[in-house]
């Protein structure tokens, strides 16, 4: 191999090596927008047509890690403790049309503050903000939802 | 008590809709596709004869003809068939007792089942026998420990000439190994309920599992044994005076047909089918998470599918067709029955969950504090699905057969030429 025809390669490997990490950037723009004003009702959206299109890994990478802020409601039966707790995403609307309550996990001091705000009653509706750790979706598994490192915001007793 | 029958209209909908089958017969798409893997109920009871033992029974492959021959049903060879039991109510299993069968055929050359009359189940006429070994697992450290092996299934009540005098011959398949009790093979199916709902919304109150027999499982065991720390609690309030209990059914994940021999399985095992209370996969899952549901863990139960208890369907169903008055789902949603799958603090979850406290005796043994086998669980279902105050029911009450007082309770099943 000449000088030259070793320089032509190098130039084109550097080259091909530019524009693979110009669509890595890219694609990872794309995949990460900014969720942080999402609802559940934008994810269910997203869950659904994943269903249809078999774009799970693609959902769960939009959504996994974002810092959401979301209202939801605490069933005192199925939140009684900072180690056991899942929200409703979705009011009662005869029949749920999603099975998932998401799990929460809370930043220090977020859980005692819940129970003061909600305490007992049946059922609190509260605004949580929380990074999505964890999204299952695919073909085989049911969805589910968890939140690490969530802060309560309020709460409104119903 | 007032049961307000459903109408006929309103029987057919409200179950159609629900999904065609029994308790947990063929009620996902997938499973559906796979009979003898597919598990139909749990029941689970202290023991009539003996208050320090408890009674598990699994049963699978739903609605078996008894006139089935000439292959006439059996355990899947390439499945483990699964009675799961969290005994700290975390919804995680404790204990596993494993069923693996094998299957053996005599002569070859004749289609037949048996070649002659049977009188026991060492005759040389019985020509296709299958038996299993039963394992128990312990779940926190994977240690396994095999209680039986080449142990008999019962042979299926083939019919008069084959069998004339069935039952003594099913009973000797019965083993006892050190205080557990074990016994596999087909039985009359104990499950009774409606199931006309497919002939164009047919009459409610027909008692349309009548005659019919299923595979049954049933073990009867030391409650130390499955007891946290091996003692029995003496607490019956105390969340490890209840354990919970489901049955599972898996295959290996890879099978290969070969066009010139028996096909070949590879892979871990998949689970397949599961089933704790009776009805829940059927009335409150949904279409599209059946499968899901089937191959998914009880302990995630909450998080998955528990929108789908706060919020369930049947209600309105129940209003949409027969005009049952159930009152409209609270905006708290319905946290009673998130509370019926929790007693005694444990983890909400789809598990039949039973107290085992001292004191506690076959009596006390009704759904949802375990199940009896007489137990009428559809209409405790739809009454407490409804929640009008008053009760609701298919009309059909109690079971074609007897049960019986000892092991392994379940009534014989029905002959293929009675």
């Amino acid at each position: 191999m000449t000088t030259r025809t070793m320089i032509l390669v190098v130039l084109a490997v550097a080259a091909c090596g530019r524009n693979d990490q110009r669509k890595v950037i890219a694609r990872d723009v794309a995949v990460r927008p900014d969720l942080s004003h999402a609802t559940q009702a934008d994810l269910a959206v997203e869950v659904d047509q994943a269903e249809r299109r078999g774009t799970w890994r693609e959902v769960r990478k939009r959504w996994e890690g974002q810092r959401l802020h979301w209202t939801v409601t605490r069933h005192a039966s199925l939140c009684a403790s900072a180690s056991a707790c899942n929200v409703a995403a979705f009011p009662v609307k005869r029949p749920a049309q999603y099975g998932w309550l998401p799990g929460l996990t809370f930043a220090p001091g977020e859980y005692a503050k819940l129970d003061a705000w909600c305490g007992n009653t049946p059922s609190c509706e509260i605004e949580i903000e929380g990074t999505l750790s964890r999204l299952e979706l695919s073909g085989e598994l049911p969805t589910s939802v968890h939140f690490d490192r969530v802060r309560v915001l309020g709460a409104h007793k119903s | 008590m007032n049961k307000k029958l459903l109408s006929a209209a309103g029987l057919s909908i409200i179950a159609g809709a629900i999904t065609a089958t029994a308790s947990s017969h063929r009620e996902a798409p997938m499973i559906g596709e796979d009979q003898f893997a597919d598990n139909t109920d749990v029941y689970a009871f202290i023991s009539p004869g003996d208050s320090n033992k408890l009674v598990l029974v699994a049963d699978y492959v739903p609605l078996l003809l008894p006139q089935s021959g000439p292959n006439f049903y059996r355990f899947a060879e390439d499945a483990q068939y699964d009675i799961n039991i969290d005994n700290d109510g975390d919804a995680v299993p404790d204990w596993t007792y494993r069923y693996e069968f094998e299957t053996a055929v005599k002569n070859g050359n004749t289609f037949l089942y048996n070649v002659g009359a049977v009188d026991s189940l060492d005759s040389p006429n019985l020509n296709v026998t299958q038996t299993y070994s039963l394992w128990k697992i312990n779940r926190k450290d994977g240690s396994r420990q095999r209680i039986m092996s080449g142990a008999p299934v019962a042979p299926w009540n083939v019919g008069k000439r084959s069998f004339p005098n069935y039952e003594p011959v099913a009973l000797q398949a019965i083993r006892d190994a050190n205080g557990t009790k074990s016994f596999a093979g087909p039985r009359d199916e104990p499950f009774f309920v409606d199931l006309h709902v497919f002939d164009l919304l047919g009459v409610g109150g027909a008692p349309t599992t009548d005659g019919v027999n299923v595979m049954s499982l049933v073990l009867e065991v030391p409650i130390t044994e499955i007891a946290k720390g091996g003692t029995r609690p003496t607490s019956s309030t105390d969340m490890t005076s209840v354990v919970g209990i489901n049955a599972s059914a898996s295959r290996p994940q890879i099978r290969i047909l070969r066009k010139g021999r028996d096909a070949d399985d590879y892979g871990k095992m998949i689970q397949v089918s599961r089933l704790g209370w009776p009805l829940i996969n059927e009335v409150i899952v949904p279409l599209k998470d059946k499968d899901k549901y089937n191959r998914s863990e009880p302990k995630n139960d909450v998080e998955n599918f528990g929108a789908y208890i706060l919020d369930p369907e049947v209600p309105k169903l129940l209003n949409l067709v027969l005009g049952a008055g159930c009152p409209a789902t609270p905006a708290g949603g319905r946290t009673d029955i998130v509370g019926l799958l929790a007693p005694n603090g444990t983890k909400p979850a789809d598990l039949l969950r039973i107290n085992i406290a001292q004191g506690q005796t076959n009596a006390q043994s009704h759904f949802p504090n375990g199940r009896a086998l007489a137990d009428d669980v559809t209409d405790t279902l739809l009454t407490v699905a409804c929640n009008n105050g008053g009760a609701i029911g298919d009309g059909v009450n109690a079971n074609d057969k007897a049960f019986t007082t000892s092991f392994p309770y379940l009534a014989s099943p029905h002959s293929g030429n009675p």
